[in-house]
């Protein structure tokens, strides 16, 4: 009956994006080249050092690459995503805290995907829905990532160590699963 | 006429259906049809299927045209609709929007501010209860630019955008500049235009704050009292110096300007005197972090320079009240003012320009 009211919602035809594969998980850690992507959120990049300690000293990584996104609501750009596959066999992003960056790390995990590196996200649960709702957007329903508590910010960095310790079995399984780390 | 014929009953049903379509803010809206958007097509020059918007993170391009829709949508005259194009333009060249703030827990929201003589073409409000509510064009245009952000972004509430609590007036915050009681220049010469030029000029804020001081003749002390809302330490974020404005009404104004202060007269004044000490930001939690005051510091400034307070002047002269307001995050204006352009069609008449 109404079919006579225009849709506010087309605009200019967006990318065609299928559902992202995930990268091929390695059976084990020991021996590979972990790679950090910081979103510049304030205690993301001591989490993720924290992370990068635990998964050295108990599991045998090496870190070999930290990178900061220039940009907390964009992607990483692809010269750093290119160094990412160059230098690493996997990768952990985080930690989506906010109301862009939250979506914008679970992106990030996608493009690393789909450039062959597996990657884990760490969000913290207050952001669940914007992450779910840019897995959507990128073609990807169901992408799974990991949650902390929200909120990370305000940690200290002992607080900032208790959770890297809480969060390192689900980062671990979700980089070496071999069912992928998404639900279909 | 039987009761389903009640073209009432029938617009009544096109708008709830726009409800369930997730369309609307929460208020009815008014559907388009496509003879609605070619009538709106023909005030500007531009290409219907020009992209003047895009997140690319998010896979979205706006469109001329599908801005059209929404300012329809909004309430919009179609002769508003160069304003609301201007409006968009304006928010679009302010770095505080390339940053995620639309999906932001701070919930910003676009404070527009016209120039010249289309405020008394289109009926904008410069004077009496300039923020609102009662006045169509003031009213719909702001709220096209949050409907264009809801359905051509597909940034909504509780999803993709993430707001805390939001700001009160979001969507809603169009103001003419009262230029025929200001001292000064318009804001839109300020923003690089020749006088007279119908314009918009567009910050992020996150709060208005009321200065009601009806209470002395010095200039001095009303400038204190501003500085004193200027120097809140709530709005504090820390790293670096977040900033504040003035929408001053019109009699404090006049008072500053008999006092001999120009704008940035003004400006330099509120940069000097809106400070806090370390030890009342350290009561706060908020002394610490990098940025901050040292422990010595008894006058740390609490805005980040004179050119970063922006300075409008809008309301009713009845009473010695100003709002203070808080640009998001980071951010200040970034001083350029974008003017209204129609197409020659559309273009008022010397006529239509007399004010009412």
């Amino acid at each position: 009956m109404f079919d006579s009211i225009v849709d506010p919602t087309v605009g200019a035809p967006g990318d065609d994006r299928g559902r992202t594969s995930l990268a091929t998980r390695p059976a084990r850690l020991s021996g590979l080249r972990l790679g950090l992507l910081v979103n510049t959120k304030r205690n993301a990049a001591d989490f993720l050092e924290e992370l990068s300690a635990l998964l050295e000293s108990e599991y045998g990584v090496t870190t070999v690459l930290t990178r900061t996104k220039p940009s907390i609501v964009h992607p990483a750009p692809p010269e750093m995503l290119e160094e990412f596959r160059g230098e690493t066999d996997v990768v952990v992003v985080g930690v989506g805290d906010c109301g862009s960056c939250s979506a914008s790390a679970v992106a990030d995990g996608l493009q690393l995907e789909a450039a062959g590196i597996p990657a884990a996200v760490i969000c913290s649960d207050a952001f669940r829905v914007s992450a779910d709702a840019m897995a959507d957007l990128q073609g990807t329903p169901g992408y799974e990532y990991v949650t902390t508590a929200h909120p990370v910010a305000s940690l200290s960095r002992e607080g900032v160590r208790e959770r890297a310790v809480q969060a390192l079995p689900q980062i671990v399984g979700m980089l070496t699963r071999s069912s992928a780390a998404v639900a279909s | 006429m039987t009761t389903l014929e009640d073209p009432v009953r029938t617009a009544k049903e096109a708008i709830r259906y726009c409800y369930e379509q997730g369309w609307t803010d929460g208020l009815p809206v008014v559907p388009a049809t496509v003879d609605d958007v070619e009538a709106f097509l023909a005030t500007t020059d531009r290409d219907p299927d020009e992209v003047i918007g895009a997140q690319e993170h998010l896979n979205r391009r706006v469109t001329v045209r599908q801005a059209a829709v929404n300012a329809i949508m909004a309430g919009c005259e179609p002769e508003y609709f160069p304003v609301v194009l201007a409006a968009w333009d304006a928010l679009n060249g302010e770095p505080s929007t390339n940053g995620g703030a639309w999906q932001s827990t701070s919930g910003p929201a676009p404070l527009l501010v016209v120039n010249g003589p289309v405020r008394q073409r289109l009926g904008i409000n410069c004077a009496g209860g300039v923020f609102g509510p009662g006045f169509r064009a003031n009213a719909t245009i702001a709220r096209a630019i949050g409907l264009i952000v809801r359905n051509g972004y597909g940034i909504k509430p509780q999803e993709l955008e993430q707001a805390t609590q939001g700001v009160p007036g979001r969507w809603q915050l169009l103001i003419g500049e009262n230029e025929e009681l200001s001292p000064w220049e318009p804001l839109s010469v300020v923003g690089g235009l020749e006088p007279g030029v119908d314009a918009v000029s567009a910050m992020l804020i996150r709060c208005c704050e009321y200065v009601d001081n009806r209470h002395t003749e010095s200039a001095e002390a009303v400038l204190q009292d501003f500085a004193d809302s200027l120097a809140r330490i709530g709005a504090y974020l820390g790293l670096r110096h977040s900033t504040g404005g003035l929408v001053l009404g019109p009699e404090h104004a006049a008072l500053l300007a008999d006092a001999g202060y120009g704008r940035a007269d003004v400006q330099q004044w509120l940069f000097e005197h809106a400070t806090r000490s370390h030890a009342e930001l350290a009561a706060a939690g908020k002394a610490g972090g990098p940025g901050g005051p040292a422990e010595t510091d008894e006058a740390f400034p609490m805005l980040p320079s004179p050119a970063e307070i922006p300075v409008i002047v809008a309301g009713a002269a009845n009473a010695a009240i100003s709002m203070v307001f808080r640009p998001f995050g980071w951010a200040t204006w970034s001083g350029r003012s974008v003017p209204v352009r129609w197409s020659a069609q559309s273009r008022p008449t010397t006529l239509q320009e007399v004010s009412p």
